[in-house]
């Protein structure tokens, strides 16, 4: 099969691939298609395939300097989704802010009262389930930001575990700074790593001075950007980088 | 690409060989982001751009000579202010964009 029928076949199921493309250097014009599960089509060096599993991770097309090669990397995904466990007011803010940039969005609760259609407008699906539960069925991968907003440790804790078990390129928790503390207690207790604790923004969203629901989501999705972007989140005027993402930062 | 594959899917109908011009790099600002496309029929119709209209032309003959035979390439190109201003954009910028044949 040639790459463009694979490719084609990868758009319309939503799935996730790199195109590798030798652009400058010896043999210009070598393609290599690997697909999210490492299996290739082509006949581009195999070599190459070691490059897609950060390629995929970055989420955006670029361009990467290798064996004296330049290669493009043309990365296809589906938008960022955003996964919400906690069917509270955030949640809805969440997703009307993540709608505005593109992305989707999966909200769960195991409150059947909280997760319906009617506090939740916005959301492009939502789940009546226990985090364990619902995590098996979103399956957060690196193009999923997921948010843990019940404020209840019994969901909470079973959330952020599971969440650290998945690939989600954001983690996110609302709560206090001792909210956190005692929240990272209980899961070094759970057997979470203390190492990966560095994943989890929390508490979660950017120093705005955000005071509403609408106004907390806002900082939420813009640290998720910039997180995604690998960026720090301070004001352009101060960037040394420069301001658009995805693409050659620092070459001339 | 997924909103270039009708337009792509009727010119191979008709028998036409396809070229894509890719946006692989930018510097500075640029009208549009890395991953834009740009395809050339054969027959010399277009879908989709890579610098919202600034080098489209040039980027149409290499796309043409490829189309021809010739090897695929990179081809930088400096957006002049000048140029950036005639089409309604307020910045200059620098791109490079790949042109192939699609196989």
């Amino acid at each position: 099969m040639s790459i463009f029928e694979e490719l084609r076949g990868v758009l319309d199921t939503g799935g996730r691939a790199v195109v590798l493309t030798v652009v400058s250097g010896e043999n210009v014009g070598v393609k290599l298609l690997v697909r999210a599960d490492g299996t290739t089509v082509g006949r581009g060096p195999s070599d190459l395939a070691a490059l897609a599993p950060a390629a995929l991770r970055r989420g955006r097309s670029h361009v990467i300097e290798h064996d004296g090669v330049t290669i493009f990397a043309d990365v296809f995904a589906p938008p960022p989704r955003l996964f919400v466990y906690g069917a509270v007011d955030t949640a809805e803010s969440l997703c009307r802010a993540v709608k505005l940039v593109g992305w989707t969005s999966v909200v769960a609760d195991a409150r059947a009262r909280f997760a319906t259609p009617e506090r939740l407008p916005s959301a492009d699906e939502i789940l009546v389930a226990w985090p364990e539960e619902a995590f098996a069925q979103v399956q957060p991968d690196a193009g999923t930001a997921v948010v843990v907003l019940t404020h209840d440790d019994k969901f909470d804790l079973p959330a952020l575990k599971a969440a650290l078990e998945s690939e989600a390129f954001y983690i996110g928790a609302l709560g206090s700074r001792r909210n956190q503390e005692r929240r990272r207690e209980r899961l070094l207790e759970a057997g979470v790593p203390e190492s990966a604790f560095d994943r989890i923004a929390g508490p979660s969203g950017l120093d705005i001075g955000a005071a509403s629901s609408a106004e907390t989501a806002l900082s939420m999705l813009a640290e998720m950007l910039a997180t995604r972007a690998g960026r720090s989140g301070g004001p352009l005027r101060d960037a040394k980088t420069r301001i658009h993402a995805g693409s050659f930062a620092g070459k001339k | 690409m997924k909103e270039l594959l009708p337009e792509i899917d009727r010119w191979r109908a008709n028998g036409d060989r396809v070229a894509i011009a890719t946006v692989v790099a930018t510097r500075r600002t640029s009208p549009r982001p890395v991953g834009s496309k740009l395809a050339v029929s054969e027959s010399g119709e277009l879908a989709g751009s890579v610098s919202g209209g600034c080098v489209e032309g040039d980027v149409y003959l290499a796309a043409q000579d490829v189309l021809a035979g010739g090897a695929p390439r990179l081809i930088t190109y400096g957006i002049t202010d000048d140029m950036a201003l005639g089409i309604g954009l307020s910045c200059g910028g620098e791109i490079d964009v790949f042109v192939e044949s699609l196989e």
